[in-house]
């Protein structure tokens, strides 16, 4: 399959990353388990009365994709294409509370509609009138990959096309406090920026959205292409999945400009990560982002941005680099990412 | 890209109409729907309601599968693991020569049957904290690849009631693009308070059974169900007994309504036109169309103005929802297998409960089974968020 060309991004973090300029400059900090994202002023998309019903993750895809496209000159969005492992956690939540607290009288649907997977890109494609293709991947934290991949597709079966590719994450209090109830999450000391080598157990879980627009043409405002993507449920060997994409895409470990790993201070499998900055790509620039984004299943929507920052300023932004190595020219990056030592997944961007 | 066609070569189900592909065949053939009053107890649902039940508890099924009593596996994972393994065995897979294969499915449900139940539970005692992860969507697309041995490519769609048609249609573009030799795909839902209690929120929950395309149709009646269908590609398909093709496939979205359909239909409308396109066919070949058909008054009102924009003469069509409730994320599968089924028999399946056209056109599905000559049959699924699917599948 041919690359894929991005050209307008947006991304809403626990990090004021939906700011045009951001480049890591200014660091939030946070002492908690459980973050939510800096909001952007969402009535700048969206009317009053829209917003209020809206849940999070809908007013966060309506108003990251529509600064992508303003960023990317404003085109016509033929298809929208998200990723999200959770969905629309707090409406889900809700309506699972008013099955619980109603006695057999009626229940306010709103909660039940907004539950639905598809709500986000299925609002997004409302606010655009947007009457193409749209799909919605739902796989853990392979879902923002899978949406990916499907775009690859979508703009090599319909080359000339204009596309919204989104992941999106939004975190809920009581989910959270099952989540915590299993050992998943940071209990002992939740840091934002967190020290990576600080060996304590579980993740430090938040929410964000990052949103692009992609056509497989390239122009001179291409921000950087996506080359490919590989997820995989299990793996053997991280080592043996991610050699086998590099082969399969005819380039080396060295010849990288940088490896963002997904290290989010679990020690329990921040393990994965430690081989591989040791044994396979010792030689180039470590690249860490969860430090201050946290961990979320479309996680890797960030990274993919961070990518497309790195391109543009060329350089490594000093609190993501975990290796302090630097090259003169960054022209290939790869992402990789898994989640509890599940859900391996690549995607490899040029300049 | 090529235009090679995708066989189907194997499939495999479980609704309320029967527990494998040929209960179903057998009911759908002798008009035997499985509407019945939901046979689980259920302290979450207040009111009697008709459903499409399978008749067989967790337990059984953890039984009848082989399942660890300790790990959890929810009601969805294992509707999916009886229908996919069902699908494999049909296919005569081996998955160890080397191809490629992927697993694809949908569910909307995921495991809220189970995150529903101990809601309240999780925090107080560890008897159900298992079932705390399995409520991701995902896990049972996972869950079901691994007992499968599925390693290559394994995802999970969720665009509400057309999911498991967007899967069908995701698992042939990835073989056309050579990414996959086959792919396993389709999708599960079981029943839950969740979905029950939803659709009687928004008022489109019938206390009756369910009427498609009936003036006086009252809404749905819910079902549980898994489907999944076997897509080859050419080469990997070579030798085998083929049950049809996959020859076209099309998505498009209203961006009209967050839950309603447009008036005109427009989303399936551009749907069926993608998919009609795809498969190189003009309207005047499709031998039947397997509609969406919910009974609900704004489903059969657009789906049947879609179907008038896109037909100059309508094609039979019927909507199966009557035998097996509205399955959702598995209802583009388990019609999948009965349009398989109607091209295998040559037979139209009957709408069931209908009595009355509707005022707004004089469209008349097919009320009686009917014997006909049937090369190319049209599936629709619409769903929430006004995303429409049509597949179009033919044998030669």
């Amino acid at each position: 399959m041919k690359d894929i060309c991005l050209y307008g991004s947006c991304c809403i973090s626990i990090q004021p990353t939906f700011r045009e300029d951001y480049f890591f400059d200014e660091i939030s900090e946070y002492a908690e388990n459980g973050i939510k994202v800096i909001d952007p002023d969402y009535k700048e998309f969206i009317p009053a009365l829209q917003l209020r019903r809206m849940g999070k993750s809908m007013r966060m895809a309506v108003y990251a994709s529509q600064k992508a496209i303003q960023n990317a000159g404003n085109p016509t969005i033929d298809a929208v294409i998200t990723g999200t492992g959770e969905g629309c956690l707090r409406d889900s939540e809700k309506f699972v509370e008013a099955l619980w607290e109603n006695d057999g009288g009626m229940l306010n649907p709103t909660p039940f509609i907004q539950s639905t997977h598809n709500m986000a890109a299925a609002t997004v494609a409302l606010a655009l009138g947007c009457k193409g293709y749209n799909m919605t991947y739902t796989n853990n934290s392979n879902s923002f990959e899978s949406a990916v991949l499907d775009a690859m597709l979508y703009l090599n079966e319909n080359p000339g096309k204009t596309i919204l590719i989104g992941g999106l994450e939004e975190i809920s209090e009581q989910t959270q406090k099952f989540w915590d109830s299993i050992g998943f999450m940071n209990k002992e000391n939740p840091q934002i920026p967190t020290d990576l080598n600080l060996n304590s157990q579980g993740e430090i879980v938040s929410e964000g959205t990052g949103f692009f627009v992609a056509s497989n043409e390239q122009k001179e405002n291409c921000l950087g292409k996506i080359s490919a993507v590989k997820t995989a449920f299990e793996v053997e060997s991280p080592q043996e999945f991610i050699l086998d994409f590099l082969q399969d895409n005819e380039i080396s470990p060295d010849e990288l400009d940088g490896i963002i790993l997904g290290n989010n201070g679990d020690s329990r499998y921040d393990d994965i990560y430690q081989n591989l900055s040791e044994f396979l790509f010792q030689s180039i620039p470590q690249i860490v982002y969860k430090n201050i984004s946290g961990e979320f299943d479309s996680v890797t929507s960030l990274a993919v941005d961070i990518v497309l920052k790195i391109f543009e300023h060329q350089q490594i932004p000093p609190i993501l680099n975990f290796n302090k190595l630097e090259k003169e020219s960054y022209q290939t990056i790869l992402i990789y990412n898994q989640r509890r030592g599940q859900n391996h997944s690549l995607i490899l961007l040029r300049k | 890209m090529n235009n090679q066609p995708i066989a189907i070569t194997g499939m495999g189900i479980i609704s309320a109409i029967g527990m494998n592909v040929r209960e179903n065949e057998f009911s759908l053939l002798n008009n035997r729907h499985g509407i019945k009053k939901y046979s689980v107890k259920n302290n979450l649902i207040h009111q009697e309601k008709l459903v499409g039940e399978i008749l067989r508890s967790d337990e059984e099924f953890y039984s009848e599968l082989n399942l660890n009593p300790e790990k959890a596996f929810t009601r969805s994972t294992l509707l999916g693991l009886k229908a996919a393994k069902e699908a494999v065995q049909s296919a005569n897979l081996d998955l160890n020569d080397g191809l490629s294969t992927g697993f694809i499915s949908a569910t909307t449900v995921g495991g809220m049957d189970a995150t529903e139940k101990y809601y309240f539970d999780f925090l107080d005692s560890d008897n159900h904290k298992k079932f705390i992860p399995t409520q991701n969507c995902g896990v049972h697309a996972e869950q079901i690849a691994k007992k499968l041995g599925i390693r290559d490519y394994v995802t999970t769609i969720s665009t509400a009631c057309s999911s498991a048609a967007n899967a069908i249609m995701l698992g042939a573009r990835m073989i056309k693009a050579g990414l996959l030799d086959r792919a396993i795909v389709g999708g599960t839902d079981s029943l839950s308070a969740f979905t029950i209690n939803g659709f009687s929120s928004l008022m489109i929950y019938s206390d009756e059974h369910c009427t498609p395309f009936d003036d006086n149709r009252k809404g749905l009646n819910l079902g549980e169900a898994a489907a999944y269908i076997v897509l080859e590609s050419e080469k990997s398909a070579k030798g085998k007994n083929v049950l049809g093709f996959l020859s076209g496939y099309g998505n498009a979205n209203d961006a009209f309504h967050q839950t309603a359909s447009s008036d005109d239909g427009e989303g399936a409308y551009l749907a069926i036109k993608t998919a009609l396109e795809i498969a190189k066919l003009k309207t005047e070949e499709i031998d039947y169309v397997n509609a969406h058909g919910t009974a609900t008054p704004n489903n059969d009102l657009s789906e049947g103005k879609s179907l008038l924009r896109v037909f100059e003469n309508v094609p039979d069509f019927s909507s199966t929802k009557a035998f097996t409730g509205h399955t959702l994320a598995a209802a583009g599968a388990v019609e999948a297998v009965f349009s398989l089924l109607a091209l295998k028999n040559q037979m139209v399946f009957a709408n069931l409960n209908f009595q009355t056209p509707m005022s707004e056109f004089d469209l008349i599905p097919q009320t009686e089974m009917k014997q006909k000559k049937i090369k190319t049959i049209l599936s629709n699924s619409l769903g929430f968020g006004g995303n429409c699917s049509s597949l179009i599948f033919q044998i030669n």
